[in-house]
């Protein structure tokens, strides 16, 4: 199909359309015309007209223009249709047939049929009532507003550029627009030099509506259209959008007027007219300084010093502007400085660690499909997001961290009271107040403490007059202490009195069939039995404790913590309680391996180094599980054998060397994976019982490995260390850490 | 994929003109000559842009408009108003009714190529 066919079309068309308006005309002598046919009748001269321009038939539109106008007040009731109008109209359609006729045979316009055209036309806008309603004032508004703007001053800012500032309305997308389209289009009169999108206006995902359009851009666009090209590609959405468009060198002032009409923050915005290249930071300065109302003479001249100066040295970082502007804004909102805390619901926190965690979870497996694809470029995108993953985690994380101040401040109190109600005298110290520990453990930590607090007050500190006797200061001293140390916290409770006497706790864990008779123990494990269920030394049962429920109580709540609790003491010196936790409970960096099939996580606070199990070493280890390190004797566990998996080492092992809590011991595994940043999921209730688990984690792959619980495998080492024939104390490493 | 377009307008050398250009300029077009005849052919596949006349016989545009923001695949589908000088209610009605851009007649065909392509690239 080709414009001929087309015109043909037209040209049938008009004639049928003319054919039914002359006929109803006819008709209208013997009968009253309905609404409908009034209707059929304008339609009529409307569609001749709307097709006609499409020819650029002018004749026709300009006299059907005519027509349509009359019919239209004829329609709506304001003309009576009467036998004078209606032979009028008859002469007009006879005249658009001779116009059609004309457009047929091709010929040029005929000079007597034109004023024919003209007559009729006269005769028609006495119809129309008066002269045409002129529609030039509109066009008129935008002239003022611009000379109005450039009588308010200001220099005239530097870009070539036209400056267009965007707020769609919520609308928007309802309405079958898409913003992007219209920037599209923008695109095809000149050039998008710079684009920022602003989504400030975007409210909470809970709040949003996906159908409404939240979205702001700020655009400079270098082009030589004029001003009505530009406006008209917004036309469609200009009613309900916010729309600014700046001319190129457009006064300074008009930039003020744009950034006091917009709804972002001044500031914000100024920043992103700087950043669209539209305004140079000296021009923003001044602007604002304009915008500020600062008194026109003292404050020009100070802005365009520092803008002079910001200029001639060529350092005009936006960075610099906003320092000032800050400096300038300080008098008039002194208050928003104080506001350097903001209080945050926690359950927010939770939620948004979650959601890192479930990333970090995601990012591996994005890592490992990467990997396996072999792209280089997917290789390298992933490994920038998973760097940016862990830094997310990192400050999310950190967003959690509270000091531990508030706690042991809490027990100034208690001490005080509790110290009153034994009859002793007995002092708190803090020290360490400044760490800082991951909210969730904070919460959790209090109960224990206090625990291990009114413990050591009630049997670990004597009455003054034993004090005395013993050569002590009359005054007891409890003291708290937090400190980080691999990775975790450390918390001590200390007392300076008579520490744990080795031979009652024997005693009593014979009775009680917590050891059996002729069991060697070392010291430490002996002191470690008071934290067994059901084991209490305290002869008199008082308020505070001594019911057999404060010792392992505590240790059970340290351990869902994933944290472990041991226990320094000399008799009549004192005693040491010390808590180590891990900084967070959520996600930590970790170190994985591989035995067999399986994977498993180390903590990677806890590792200190990996070496290869040599040939000759495994032969040598065969009967007696430590190896030479470096002149250290360095025991080990096999994690194959341990967690019985199955299947035959491969021909080279490699040795973990973890260190937890002064000890040190190696872990043999067979494949080194490399660091993993591990989100710990807690495994049910069914597994609480296996050693040396201490939760699980999803690798990339969406497989399940086990994290490496490190405190309780060293402990089976040391028991096993210290039952075999080797001599006490000899088989472990003590590190000096 | 090309993108569609449906012309409806009772004027079938209007259809035809604007079809040419449209088609000319990548987009895949169909004709509709009213508001009944276009509703029929919404269903069954996907029209990315709505051009409708104000004026037509069986069903006008703003019927049509009200009857497409129904369709609940149309949503989002923008629609442009053919009007006139002389019909500014018209075109006050067809945007009230969700159809908010518009070309007024008479138009030449670069003129509705720029309004659709403001809207809809092919």
């Amino acid at each position: 199909m080709n414009l001929d066919e087309a015109l043909q079309t037209f040209i049938v068309e008009s004639r049928e359309l003319l054919q039914d308006l002359e006929q109803a005309l006819l008709r209208m002598e013997d009968e009253a015309p309905t609404a409908d046919t009034i209707n059929a009748m304008f339609r009529a001269a409307h569609t001749i007209k709307g097709s006609a321009g499409l020819f650029g038939l002018d004749d026709i539109v300009s006299f059907t223009h005519g027509v349509e106008s009359v019919l239209d007040r004829v329609r709506g009731g304001e003309l009576l249709l009467d036998g004078e109008l209606a032979s009028l109209f008859l002469s007009c359609c006879d005249h658009m047939g001779a116009l059609v006729d004309q457009v047929v045979s091709g010929s040029d316009g005929d000079a007597e049929l034109a004023a024919a055209g003209n007559a009729l036309t006269a005769r028609l806008k006495a119809y129309l009532g008066g002269p045409e309603a002129q529609p030039q004032p509109q066009a008129k508004v935008p002239q003022q507003r611009e000379q109005k703007l450039e009588a308010s001053g200001g220099g005239e800012v530097e870009t070539d550029s036209w400056h267009i500032s965007l707020r769609f309305g919520r609308d928007v997308l309802r309405n079958g627009m898409d913003p992007l389209s219209f920037i599209r289009y923008l695109g095809t009169l000149g050039k998008v030099v710079s684009l920022s999108t602003l989504t400030e206006a975007i409210p909470a995902a809970a709040e949003m509506d996906p159908e409404s359009c939240y979205l702001g851009f700020e655009i400079r666009f270098k082009s030589d259209a004029d001003k009505a090209a530009i406006e008209g590609v917004f036309e469609f959405v200009r009613e309900d959008s916010e729309i600014h468009i700046l001319s190129p060198r457009a006064k300074i002032s008009e930039y003020v007027e744009l950034i006091r009409a917009l709804p972002e923050e001044d500031l914000r915005l100024g920043e992103i007219l700087v950043k669209c290249g539209s305004l140079t930071p000296a021009e923003l300065e001044q602007a604002l300084r304009l915008q500020s109302g600062a008194p026109p003479g003292a404050g020009e001249a100070g802005g365009r010093q520092i803008g002079d100066i910001l200029v001639d040295e060529g350092v005009v970082h936006p960075p610099v502007v906003e320092a000032a502007l800050a400096k300038q804004k300080q008098t008039k909102d002194s208050k928003a400085s104080e506001g350097q805390f903001i209080r945050v619901d926690a359950e927010k926190l939770d939620h948004l660690i979650n959601l890192v965690g479930e990333m970090v979870i995601a990012g591996a497996g994005a890592n490992l499909a990467a990997q396996r694809a072999g792209a280089a470029e997917l290789l390298e995108a992933t490994s920038t997001l998973s760097r940016l993953v862990e830094e997310v985690r990192d400050s999310a994380l950190q967003l959690r961290m509270v000091q531990i101040a508030a706690t042991f401040n809490r027990f100034q109190r208690v001490v005080r009271d509790v110290s009153r109600e034994l009859g002793k005298d007995i002092g708190l110290s803090i020290s360490g107040g400044e760490t800082e520990l991951d909210k969730t453990v904070v919460e959790k930590i209090g109960d224990p403490l206090m625990h291990l607090v009114r413990n050591s007050m009630d049997h670990g500190i004597e009455p003054s007059d034993v004090r005395v006797s013993r050569g002590k200061p009359a005054k007891g001293t409890v003291s708290l202490n937090a400190y980080h140390d691999s990775g975790g916290i450390v918390i001590e409770v200390a007392d300076d009195g008579g520490g744990l006497k080795r031979e009652k706790i024997l005693q009593k864990a014979l009775e009680k069939g917590l050891v059996a008779p002729g069991q060697s123990l070392t010291d430490r494990e002996i002191h470690q039995l008071i934290l067994e269920p059901g084991f209490s030394t305290a002869e008199q049962v008082t308020n505070l404790s001594g019911r057999g429920v404060g010792m392992d109580v505590v240790k059970r709540n340290i351990t869902a913590l994933r944290g472990t609790i041991d226990l320094d003491s000399e008799e009549g010196v004192g005693m040491t309680i010390r808590i180590r936790l891990p900084l967070t409970l959520a996600i930590i960096d970790g170190f994985l391996v591989g035995v067999c099939d399986s994977s498993f996580v180390v903590p990677l606070d806890m590792v200190v180094e990996c070496v290869e199990l040599t040939e000759a070493e495994r032969r040598a280890a065969r009967d007696n599980s430590y190896i030479n390190l470096r002149g250290e004797v360095l025991p080990f566990l096999r994690l194959r054998e341990l967690f019985e998996l199955p299947g035959q080492p491969g021909r080279r092992e490699n040795i973990v060397v973890v260190r937890y809590g002064g000890q040190k011991a190696g872990l043999v595994v067979d494949r080194l994976m490399g660091e993993f940043q591990t989100v710990i999921k807690p495994l049910g209730a069914l597994f609480s019982n296996i050693r040396g688990i201490g939760g699980s984690t999803i690798l990339g792959s969406g497989e399940v490995a086990l994290i490496l619980d490190v405190p309780g495998l060293l402990q089976q080492v040391v028991s096993r260390e210290a039952h075999s024939k080797a001599p006490a104390g000899g088989g472990l490493v003590h590190a000096k850490g | 994929m090309a993108k569609t377009i449906l012309i409806v307008d009772d004027s079938a050398s209007l259809r035809q003109v604007v079809s040419i250009a449209l088609k000319s300029a990548g987009y895949e077009v169909i004709e509709a000559s009213d508001g009944k005849d276009a509703l029929g052919k919404l269903t069954g596949q996907k029209v990315h842009l709505i051009i409708s006349d104000v004026n037509m016989p069986n069903m006008d545009g703003i019927t049509l408009v009200k009857e497409v923001k129904k369709l609940p695949n149309y949503k989002f589908t923008p629609i442009i108003m053919l009007t006139t000088e002389s019909q500014e209610g018209k075109k006050q009605e067809g945007q009230a009714a969700g159809a908010k851009a518009w070309v007024v007649k008479p138009f030449q065909p670069a003129q509705m190529l720029a309004a659709v392509s403001k809207l809809v690239l092919p």
